[in-house]
């Protein structure tokens, strides 16, 4: 038994971004432990998927692919990665932490007698695995302490996906026994609420309001520095909950994770539920009036002060230094 | 439909954070504990699903010390029909597999058809009880749940994913959810309920040894570090503003 | 031969009288007589004694039932008959005086009262009327005696003709919307029955003795009363038996909530959770529509009215009894022709009740409502009928925060520490009690630490609570037991641990629920609210002058405590004190009380809006308030409805601005001391 495995994730034969961060994060954890660094992608016809993997420095690529893989459910990725695992016999099996994994690498790690890491936010020396508890009031060191191989889940934003190293490797079909009454759950197609027209994960630079703003009429003043900085505009849940933006601008555990180079927090407290969905940015400016503001624990650059007298200051700065 | 609700109880949000002596874990001495809050959401969603049918029963399952009693106590008065408390003092030192065995214990004789419970919990927030007690069991589960719909061949679960995508999925009884919070409103605890809480049954039934070793040990807790300096601008709403316009030029590179 | 022993008394009466004033035909200045029949025939006996017993049956079985109503309901729990004193005032003021009627509709009133003292004071003459039917009057108009108490009833006749007359006016032509909308044919009847009452007893002035007319009067006169008789237990004349019982019995309090009565006791849900005091004051009720014509829901929009509340009770017991299991209010009555839904008697009008407490001092017969639409609400609430987004979030915030905010205690804490303020040890004189506004809210936060400012001035030693939770007012308004047993026991347990033996506290709520309602579960320290502390030491506080300052008696302040003058004293030496039109028992509620501050949005007008405008028209340039949910109320209502909206200042606050400044001030607004992060 030896070497890392990354487990990525794919829909449709569109990536899950996320994926690539645990990929960096198994690249690191195996140069650390010395070993080899493998990745497996699931589904059916992913092999384009596994031939951009291949361009990776990895040992090998597994493309597990089924039938009755082509559509996600818990017991066809569970049997499938079971017996992957039992062929491969990797130490450590490294997951991003997304919904999907959240659903069937518990079950995995009970077929494997394990229980997983999740939601991990670094990865120590040892290996030690640090958690949060307490919706992140405290840390917590995790050993894995069994035989048998150990399974984490890596939070997103924690490894950086352009930190994956390339390289080549190679693509190994790998097709599970799977049986036809295997599957028992049916599920649908995903579906959205309202139309998607923004897409703030591709957006380099986020203007991102919170309750600090007051009223839906005082929009106004971070909609004009987003259009002045050429920015997309997010909002914090309860912002999004009274209606005044659309859901689909919702940044935070239960709306878009981003990670842009640039991200102003105009009035947000930095709630756990939020900082989950932004704290993968690149640099961050909070502006909000309590300097206890847990914001300003993620933040790059902070301002503890009045936003209605600061973001319009801010905005005709910048639109000066366009001009 | 016979439905088992799996709930924890855990510290209240408020509560005061000092690492034990033995660093492991907070000091319990000034704590208040209280039913974890998607556990709430779980309770609520088989009472409702319970008063839309009509008929059924509903039962609370709680893993832990005396104290979990009186979380017990409020699912009952809160509409519960009948509480089993699977005493455990030594829950800290079992892992996520371990309590799931618990569970399942005491859950396989009441052959119940659908088990609810929290994504996760407050406190730990591993997420993955739910999971494993289903495996354990041999049913099939379905995660981060906001509605629950029964059918003629089992039910139809809305399901979240990321960024506002839902899906359902269908499934067959018996089978495990773990609901998210917020799917629901979350009904008070009513003094009628309470009164007649003290007539429903709460059980106790002690836990079966730990069998093993854990898979996975908590070392040692401690206050997170703050891993960046972060550097507050001061000065007028005009200087501050200069401020902002230089980093964003020279340091982040977005101007 | 009964006859003619009849005949030979009334002609030795009046062979007998000597004081005559007036005679049949024309009249005589020194000569009256009053009237009477002479002779009553065998026949005319056996018609009045038929007559009589067909009234008084008439009377009982209407009369019957509704005793029967009242005792066959549910004891109150934790009634006493004494203290005596309090009751025995109240029936002499409020009964025999007419003290409330006269006082709270003055012109109307009199009138009322004039009609009730007639009443009292024709009690000997009616005896005397039907003992003449029978030969066995005993009031002789000839004798001195006799013929000054005819004329003294003459005098009150003539009072209650022209009271009643006016009466009838007002109810018939004026029309005042308190009264109803429709017509009430039935008190135009008995107006007319009175007016003839006292018409027949006056004309016996102007005919002969033994006439005919005099016979005719005589009997005009009777059959009026046993028509009137058996028609008041049939209409709301059933005051005229009730009432005065119902003063003598009331609660003992105002708002007085009675506790719950063992296990099976949720509130008022069904008939047979109405109590006997409840079902005699609904039964006591005039319709006057003095508690709707005061209550701050009803005048602006909602559908709450609290005359129709006791009427739709009394409605309710007529016709389901007082041991039904039929649910009281209407949305949860199965809609069926035998259980029409009533629009009044529901849940939605229970619910948008302040607690202000007008309907209950208004009214004047005793009928108590704040008790009767609490119990409602408790009936609702404590079996989980109520199903309220913003009613579920206050109890879920007060079980899970301990504050009706539902925020987290570490804000609190925060304060506490921002402010220096010394934690209560047992050496300090008083408690400072922070309250839900006080601790968590920036207005209330203001208003504590401006009054600590006072308190340290004055030289006064405090500490405040480490922890503090609610004291659940709003869940005891709102009819949650459940939560607000739980907050009490815990708040009197917090008091004697700490071993607190003055509190202090700026809210009216706060004082009030702790001195008061906590009762039913232990005693708590003495407590006082902030006005009381600060005018006993008036004469160390500045004294401002120049600035007109609005008083507004807060609801739980004045109506609940009679606490007036204090701060009005606080005030004075402020400013110059203003009044409101609407002041002291009259005042108009902020609209926050009963946990509605918590709720949605109201329906109608704002009652914040009502009261604000009121008081900017005052032209004062400061509202001075005494409560901190009054102060919250007002300051969008102010700005809402003035351009140039007076300044907003609690009494604490205006006390404190005068004082020298040694401590740092309190605002929130304040930039921080320094930008660095914790």
């Amino acid at each position: 038994m030896s070497g890392v495995l990354v487990v990525m994730e794919q829909r449709s034969g569109t990536w899950n971004r996320m994926s690539f961060e645990a990929l960096a994060a198994g690249q690191q954890l195996a140069t650390k432990l010395g070993t080899a660094c493998s990745a497996a992608v699931i589904g059916a016809g992913v092999d384009s998927l596994s031939s951009e993997l291949s361009k990776k420095k990895l040992a090998k690529v597994y493309a597990v692919q089924h039938d009755q893989l082509g559509t996600y459910t818990a017991d066809g990725y569970v049997a499938a990665l079971e017996q992957l695992i039992q062929q491969t016999a990797p130490d450590y099996i490294l997951f991003p932490h997304t919904y999907q994994v959240r659903d069937f690498a518990p079950a995995l790690a009970t077929r494997l007698k394990q229980v997983l890491i999740s939601d991990v936010i670094a990865i120590h020396d040892g290996p030690v695995f640090v958690r949060q508890l307490l919706q992140g009031k405290l840390n917590a060191d995790y050993r894995h302490s069994g035989s048998g191989p150990c399974l984490v889940s890596i939070q997103a934003g924690t490894f950086r996906s352009d930190a994956v190293e390339e390289g080549s490797s190679t693509v190994e079909n790998f097709s599970p026994q799977l049986s036809a009454d295997l599957l028992r759950a049916k599920p649908g197609e995903p579906f959205r609420e309202s139309a998607q027209t923004v897409d703030l994960t591709a957006a380099p630079v986020i203007v991102s309001v919170g309750r600090g703003i007051g009223e839906q009429d005082n929009l106004g003043v971070v909609e004009e520095l987003a259009s002045a900085l050429g920015a997309e505009l997010a909002a914090s849940r309860p912002i999004c909950d009274n209606g005044w933006l659309p859901m689909e601008r919702q940044v935070g555990s239960s709306g878009q994770t981003v990670s842009p180079k640039l991200y102003i927090a105009v009035g947000i407290s930095g709630a756990i539920q939020h900082l989950v969905g932004m704290k993968g940015s690149k640099s961050v400016i909070a502006i909000n009036k309590d300097e206890n503001a847990p914001i300003f624990e993620v933040a790059d650059y902070g301002v503890v002060g009045d936003l209605f007298e600061i973001v319009p200051e801010l905005t005709k700065a910048v639109l000066a230094s366009r001009s | 439909m016979k439905i088992v609700v799996a709930i924890k109880q855990v510290p209240e949000r408020d509560a005061p954070i000092h690492i034990a002596s033995d660093g492991k874990w907070i000091d319990e001495g000034d704590l208040n504990y209280t039913i974890n809050e998607p556990d709430a959401y779980a309770l609520e969603e088989a009472l409702q699903l319970k008063e839309k049918n009509g008929t059924g029963e509903v039962i609370v399952v709680c893993a832990g010390p005396e104290r979990v009693q009186s979380t017990l106590r409020e699912a009952l008065a809160k509409g519960a029909d009948r509480a089993i408390h699977i005493e455990a003092d030594d829950l800290g030192s079992r892992d996520t597999l371990g309590v799931a065995q618990v569970l399942a214990d005491a859950v396989k004789s009441e052959s119940p058809d659908l088990i609810l419970t929290g994504l996760q919990s407050d406190d730990l927030g591993l997420g993955q009880t739910g999971v494993v007690l289903a495996e354990l069991l041999g049913i099939p589960s379905a995660t981060i749940i906001m509605h629950v719909e029964p059918t003629a061949s089992g039910l139809k679960v809305n399901r979240e994913l990321e960024d506002g995508w839902f899906q359902h999925v269908e499934l067959p009884l018996p089978a495990l959810l773990t609901i998210q919070s917020g799917g629901n409103k979350l009904r008070y605890a009513t003094l009628m309920g309470i009164k007649k809480a003290k007539t429903k049954e709460l059980k106790t039934v002690p836990a079966a040894a730990a069998s093993g070793a854990p898979a996975i040990t908590l070392e040692r807790v401690y206050l997170p570090e703050k891993q960046k300096k972060t550097e507050m601008l001061t000065g007028s709403p005009a200087e501050i503003a200069a401020k902002i316009v230089e980093k964003l030029k020279f340091e982040v590179r977005v101007l | 031969m009964v006859a003619g022993a009849l005949q030979m008394t009334v002609e030795t009466r009046c062979f007998a009288g000597s004081i005559l004033f007036f005679q049949q035909p024309g009249f005589h200045p020194t000569r009256v007589l009053f009237a009477e029949p002479e002779h009553f025939s065998t026949l005319e006996s056996v018609l009045l004694v038929a007559a009589i017993l067909a009234s008084a049956a008439l009377f009982f079985w209407r009369f019957g039932p509704i005793l029967r109503n009242i005792l066959r309901s549910k004891k109150d729990a934790n009634f006493s008959l004494f203290p005596l004193g309090r009751r025995v005032w109240d029936f002499f003021w409020e009964v025999l005086c007419q003290g409330k009627v006269i006082r709270q509709r003055p012109l109307p009133g009199l009138a009322h009262a004039f009609v009730f003292w007639g009443f009292l004071a024709f009690a000997l003459v009616s005896v005397n009327h039907f003992a003449t039917g029978f030969g066995l009057g005993f009031l002789s108009p000839e004798r001195l005696l006799g013929g000054l108490y005819f004329l003294f009833a003459a005098v009150w006749a003539l009072l209650v003709a022209v009271s009643i007359a006016g009466l009838f006016v007002r109810r018939f032509f004026v029309r005042p919307i308190w009264l109803g909308k429709k017509v009430s044919y039935e008190s135009g009847f008995i107006a007319f029955l009175i007016f003839l009452l006292m018409a027949t007893y006056l004309a016996a002035y102007f005919v002969a003795p033994g006439s005919l007319q005099i016979k005719a009067l005589w009997w005009t006169h009777t059959l009026a009363l046993l028509i009137f008789l058996p028609l008041i237990p049939h209409t709301k004349h059933l005051h005229l038996v009730l009432s005065p019982l119902t003063v003598f019995l009331k609660r003992d309090g105002f708002s007085k909530i009675p506790p719950l009565a063992g296990d099976e006791d949720f509130g008022l849900v069904a008939g047979k959770d109405v109590t006997q005091l409840i079902s005699l004051q609904t039964y006591s009720c005039v319709e006057c529509g003095r508690c709707t014509e005061h209550c701050p829901a009803a005048t602006t929009g909602k559908v709450l009215n609290p005359k129709e509340i006791i009427l739709g009770l009394r409605t309710y017991l007529n016709e389901f009894g007082p041991a039904s299991d039929t649910p009281l209010l209407t949305e949860q009555r199965i809609a069926s022709p035998d259980n029409p839904p009533a629009k009044y008697l529901s849940m939605e009008a229970a619910f948008e009740c302040t607690t202000c407490g007008s309907c209950e001092y208004q009214c004047p017969v005793g009928i108590q409502h704040v008790p009767i639409i609490v119990g409602l609400r408790r009936g609702a609430t404590n079996t989980g009928a109520w199903e309220d987004d913003y009613g579920t979030k206050l109890f879920l915030a007060l079980e899970k925060n301990g504050n009706a905010l539902g925020l987290s205690a570490t804000e609190r804490d925060k304060f506490i520490q921002k402010q220096a303020f010394p934690i209560f040890d047992g050496t300090q004189e008083y408690c400072l009690w922070l309250g839900c506004m006080g601790g968590y809210d920036p207005k209330g936060r203001e208003i504590i630490a401006d009054f600590a400012r006072v308190m340290q001035h004055l030289g006064t030693s405090f500490g405040v609570l480490k922890k503090e939770k609610c004291t659940g007012d709003p869940a005891r308004r709102l009819g949650n037991d459940l939560v607000f047993q739980t907050l009490a026991e815990a708040g009197l347990k917090t008091f004697e641990t700490a071993k607190v033996q003055k509190i202090v506290a700026i809210c009216p709520h706060c004082v009030r629920t702790i001195a008061t309602d906590w009762r039913e579960f232990g005693i708590a320290p003495e407590i006082e609210h902030h006005s009381e502390f600060m005018a006993r030491h008036k004469d160390r506080l500045p004294k401002q002058q120049g600035e007109s300052i609005v008083y507004h008696d807060p609801c739980y302040l004045g109506r609940y405590q009679e606490i007036y003058d204090e701060p009005r004293a606080v005030v004075a030496q402020a400013g110059t004190l203003v009044e409101a039109p609407r002041s002291h028992e009259r005042s108009f509620c902020c609209g926050a009380g009963g946990g509605l501050a918590f709720l949605g949005e109201e329906k109608g007008e704002r009652v914040s809006h009502v009261r604000a405008r009121e008081l900017a028209d005052t032209g004062a340039q400061v509202v001075g308030t005494a409560c901190p949910f009054c102060n919250t109320m007002f300051r969008d209502a102010l700005t809402a409805v003035s351009d140039t909206p007076p300044q907003l200042l609690d009494i604490a606050q205006l006390t404190a601005r005068a004082l020298p400044a040694s401590q740092p001030q309190s605002s929130e607004s304040q930039p921080p001391v320094s930008g660095g992060v914790q």
